[in-house]
């Protein structure tokens, strides 16, 4: 974007202070009147060095840091980290324990959708859905809660398995948490298809075309909604996907109004995936049996090598590619997160609407900058 | 001394002018009391709950601290339009209140409003009162060296501009049906049937552009928190800040009257209940004091329950959508008129 | 258009019930597994150092510390920084004895103004110097209620 102005023009800088914007990130729109002529998206505000930081720490201690990329992902980012190692080292993990590991990613996934829908309500001025969205939430919080010990930060996956299993009673609990949740997703869904006001900022607001879409590498509900039939569970499965039955939720529009609605269906299918894990979960072991892994890791000296793994985060497609050289802490990770590409196509997307709708279009792409920035 | 010596002697109208004042700001700071609570109830939460029983004492924790805060001026900021706008704003604020009637006390059938002047054109000066806020918040907004705050004037002033004309087709068919321009003599015109039965359309065009003047969700475009930070109040701290937020809910209390005075019967009631002394001087206020609570819960209730439109998409409802339904109104008023209803 | 929406807040009104949590007088609802501050046992604990390797911060270091109050015998214990911790419970699970366990001590007995007082000794991890934790949030323990 080029820093002069016309006759009419102004620049404003939508900066990374600012007490509305879905994380501290940089927006140079040049104006004219109301209406965006251009603009361009500076991130880097938060960078922690967590790639560097993996490189100095031994396996085991990797997993606490991976959880904090993006708190909301956090199973997802574990399930990813570990999937790699395993993957190195040929370690197989059992059943039960894959079961498990599947049960704990979709409710993280349901979390984190109510979560984003609701923050896109309150970045149009519906601050009363963010509200019940967030006390929805807080009954599957405390699901989560009673498996892994924390709300946020996990640390629940080992390699070859999980820390603990199930506790008793987690199936009734499940079932009378998604009787409430599935009642509050409906009237979401009533709430927002028959709202005028909200039909009139979001429907052909931000369209992406599906071209653009693969083009940059968006994933996730993003091209999900421009009618783009791409999900890493159906299309690259790990874990137990393969024996589960659910389909990949599709718009047709790219628009707004899609990408919320995409959220929506996901949910729901979510929620349908856990209770079929619920009942063809086998038991046994939770560690492979005859070998040192267990709930007291061994000390991990994988064999050099490197990998690709990639699972679908509830943003996108989340892959880590790690470099071994045969010691006890990794040569090099790099993380592809999802939201670096959906960040990139904001520019061409902001072109002609005016100042109101930037917020409203980076909100809807889900952008957790923490995730963009590492 | 007659009695009517006592109400028209001019010391006395400014004593209760200023008691008045006076009310209306411990008024205020009820209503933002009750918005907060009323929004923890929306959203099922408690509101403020910790300062005094249910949170009463709040508001005056926050006047303190509004009080005690560092009193900052923008470097290249304008200071004389800088210190002058917020009082611009009240000044506004408090013209307008000069006029409105606050309750009336029935006496032997003879109604003795409450209000500190009794004008013969007071809703056309009402409307054109309340209309130099804009002027107010533009020399804040442009005075502040700030962007943002200028982005909020731009966007206020086509807010302003649009729902006017709306605004006033509605109170001049509220005069014709009534006959007269002064304010106390529409509201005693409502004796049998409120006006909101013979003009239903005109209550809800004046409801919805009363709605955007006051400059309440969903139409706060001008001080909406997601990309102006807040508008055109933006550098203001302490009482300064004060006074325009004040200023703002005074205008919320002053436009529910209105809307009672108007359209809602304001404080008739059938007079057998007036003929003893004692309910004459109590229920009549009571009344028309209990009417402009609902109204203002209703307008509080929508605020939080509805999400924000776009500058374009307001300015494009009050051209292309009320102003044909006001002179439609308008002409529905004429017709009952010439039918002699 | 909007009817839905508004019928819902005033739905809300008289029939939603309230879940604020008072939360200095209402204690929190914590969960079985929940990782508070780690307790040590100080008949278990051989001293390997296997804790302080595992941490992720480097939080743990392993001091002299005596057995018990009443002997002058020393062994080698852990001393937790608690400024540091994160409560991941890595060390907790790697003990090889079992000597560290978790407590659901999250907010009496930590809260200190310097960070001098949190460098947490064997014997305050021991419980057998008192940590002003009158009661250590425990009593409201469940698995998870509805609320």
């Amino acid at each position: 974007m080029e820093e002069t102005v016309g006759p009419s023009e102004m620049i404003v800088h939508l900066g990374p202070q600012h007490p509305m914007l879905p994380g501290p990130f940089r927006v140079n729109a040049k104006l004219r009147g109301e209406t965006i002529v251009d603009s361009e998206v500076e991130i880097g505000y938060i960078h922690k060095g967590i790639e560097k930081i993996l490189e100095n720490k031994t396996y085991l201690q990797g997993i606490t840091i991976v959880d904090r990329i993006c708190y909301l992902e956090a199973l997802t980012n574990e399930e990813a980290y570990v999937g790699c190692v395993e993957k190195l080292a040929g370690i197989e993990v059992p059943e039960r324990a894959q079961y498990i590991r599947v049960i704990m990613e979709e409710l993280s996934r349901i979390q984190s959708h109510i979560l984003g829908m609701g923050e896109y309500a309150s970045f149009i001025g519906f601050v009363s859905m963010f509200m019940y969205t967030i006390r929805d939430r807080e009954d599957l919080m405390s699901v989560i809660d009673s498996v892994t010990g924390a709300r946020i930060t996990h640390s629940f996956l080992r390699f070859g398995g999980v820390k603990d299993d199930l506790p008793d009673g987690f199936k009734d609990d499940v079932k009378y948490v998604f009787g409430n949740l599935k009642k509050a997703i409906d009237q979401y869904e009533v709430l927002f298809s028959s709202d005028s006001i909200y039909k009139a900022r979001t429907v052909g607001i931000g369209t992406l075309t599906a071209d653009v879409a693969k083009d940059l590498g968006v994933s996730g509900p993003p091209l999900r909604a421009t009618g783009v039939a791409f999900d890493i569970r159906r299309d690259e499965p790990y874990l137990v996907y393969n024996d589960l039955d659910f389909k990949v939720c599709t718009q047709k529009d790219g628009d707004v109004y899609a990408r919320i609605q995409v959220r929506l269906d996901e949910m729901r299918e979510s929620m349908y995936i856990v209770e079929q894990c619920l009942d063809q979960i086998p038991s046994g072991p939770l560690f492979p049996e005859g070998t040192a892994y267990g709930k007291r890791s061994p000390v991990m000296r994988i064999p050099a090598g490197e990998v690709f793994h990639r699972v679908e985060a509830p943003r996108g497609e989340m892959g880590f590619y790690m470099i071994s050289d045969g010691s006890d802490k990794p040569y090099r990770v790099k993380i592809r997160g999802p939201v670096y590409p959906t960040l990139q196509a904001l520019p061409p997307l902001l072109k002609g609407v005016t100042v109101a709708d930037i917020v409203a279009i980076a909100g809807s792409m889900d952008t957790c900058t923490s995730e963009v920035d590492r | 001394m007659q009695l009517d010596d006592i109400i028209y002697n001019p010391l006395l109208r400014g004593i209760l002018g200023l008691c008045l004042m006076g009310a209306i700001f411990l008024g205020a700071m009820g209503a933002v009391w009750f918005e907060r609570k009323l929004a923890g109830d929306i959203q099922q939460r408690l509101g403020p709950a910790r300062a005094g029983p249910y949170g009463l004492l709040q508001l005056v924790a926050d006047a303190i601290k509004l009080f005690t805060k560092e009193d900052i001026i923008p470097k290249n900021a304008d200071r004389l339009l800088f210190i002058s706008a917020p009082i611009l704003m009240m000044g506004s604020v408090f013209l307008m209140l000069v006029a409105i009637p606050f309750g009336a006390i029935i006496i032997d059938g003879v109604t003795y409003p409450i209000a500190a002047t009794d004008m013969d054109i007071s809703i056309l000066y009402i409307e054109a009162v309340s209309a130099i806020s804009v002027i107010g918040i533009f020399m804040a907004a442009y005075s502040s060296n700030n962007k943002f705050s200028l982005l909020g004037a731009f966007r206020n002033f086509a807010r302003m501009i649009g729902y006017e004309v709306p605004l006033g087709i509605c109170i001049v068919s509220v005069a014709i049906m009534a006959g007269s321009l002064n304010i106390i003599e529409i509201a005693q015109a409502q004796s049998p049937l409120w006006f909101i039965i013979k003009q239903p359309l005109g209550f809800i065009v004046f409801f919805i552009a009363i709605m955007a003047d006051m400059g309440r969700l969903p139409f706060d475009q001008n001080e909406s928190e997601e990309e102006l930070i807040a508008g055109w109040i933006t550098e203001y701290t302490g009482m300064r800040f004060g006074l325009g937020f004040f200023a703002e809910y005074i205008h919320l209390i002053l436009g529910s009257m209105l809307i009672v005075l108007l359209f809602l019967g304001g404080w008739n009631l059938p007079a057998a209940l007036t003929a003893n002394t004692i309910l004459g001087i109590i229920l009549p206020t009571a009344f028309y004091l209990g009417k402009v609570i609902l109204v203002i819960l209703t307008i509080i209730m929508i605020r939080w329950a509805v999400p924000r439109y776009r500058i374009d998409q307001v300015v494009d409802l009050s051209w292309k959508r009320l102003l044909p339904l006001a002179l439609l109104n308008l002409g529905w008023v004429i017709a009952l008129g010439l039918l002699g209803v | 258009m909007v009817i839905k929406n508004i019928i819902t807040a005033v739905k809300n009104i008289y029939f939603g019930p309230t879940v604020t949590r008072m939360c200095p007088e209402e204690a929190t609802k914590l969960s079985d597994r929940f990782r508070g501050l780690q307790k040590l046992d100080k008949d278990k604990c051989i001293g390997c150092g296997i804790c302080a390797n595992t941490c992720p911060n480097n939080a743990i270091k392993i001091i002299r510390a005596r057995i018990n109050p009443d002997s002058d015998k020393q062994r080698w214990f852990p001393a937790i920084d608690v400024g540091h911790c994160m409560f991941c419970g890595l060390c907790i699970d790697q003990c090889p004895k079992d000597a560290l366990s978790s407590t659901k001590v999250y907010l009496t007995g930590i809260i200190r103004w310097n960070h001098e007082d949190l460098l947490f000794t064997p014997d305050m991890l021991a419980r057998e110097v008192d940590i002003n934790a009158e009661d250590e949030a425990g009593e409201e323990v469940s698995r998870w209620t509805p609320q």
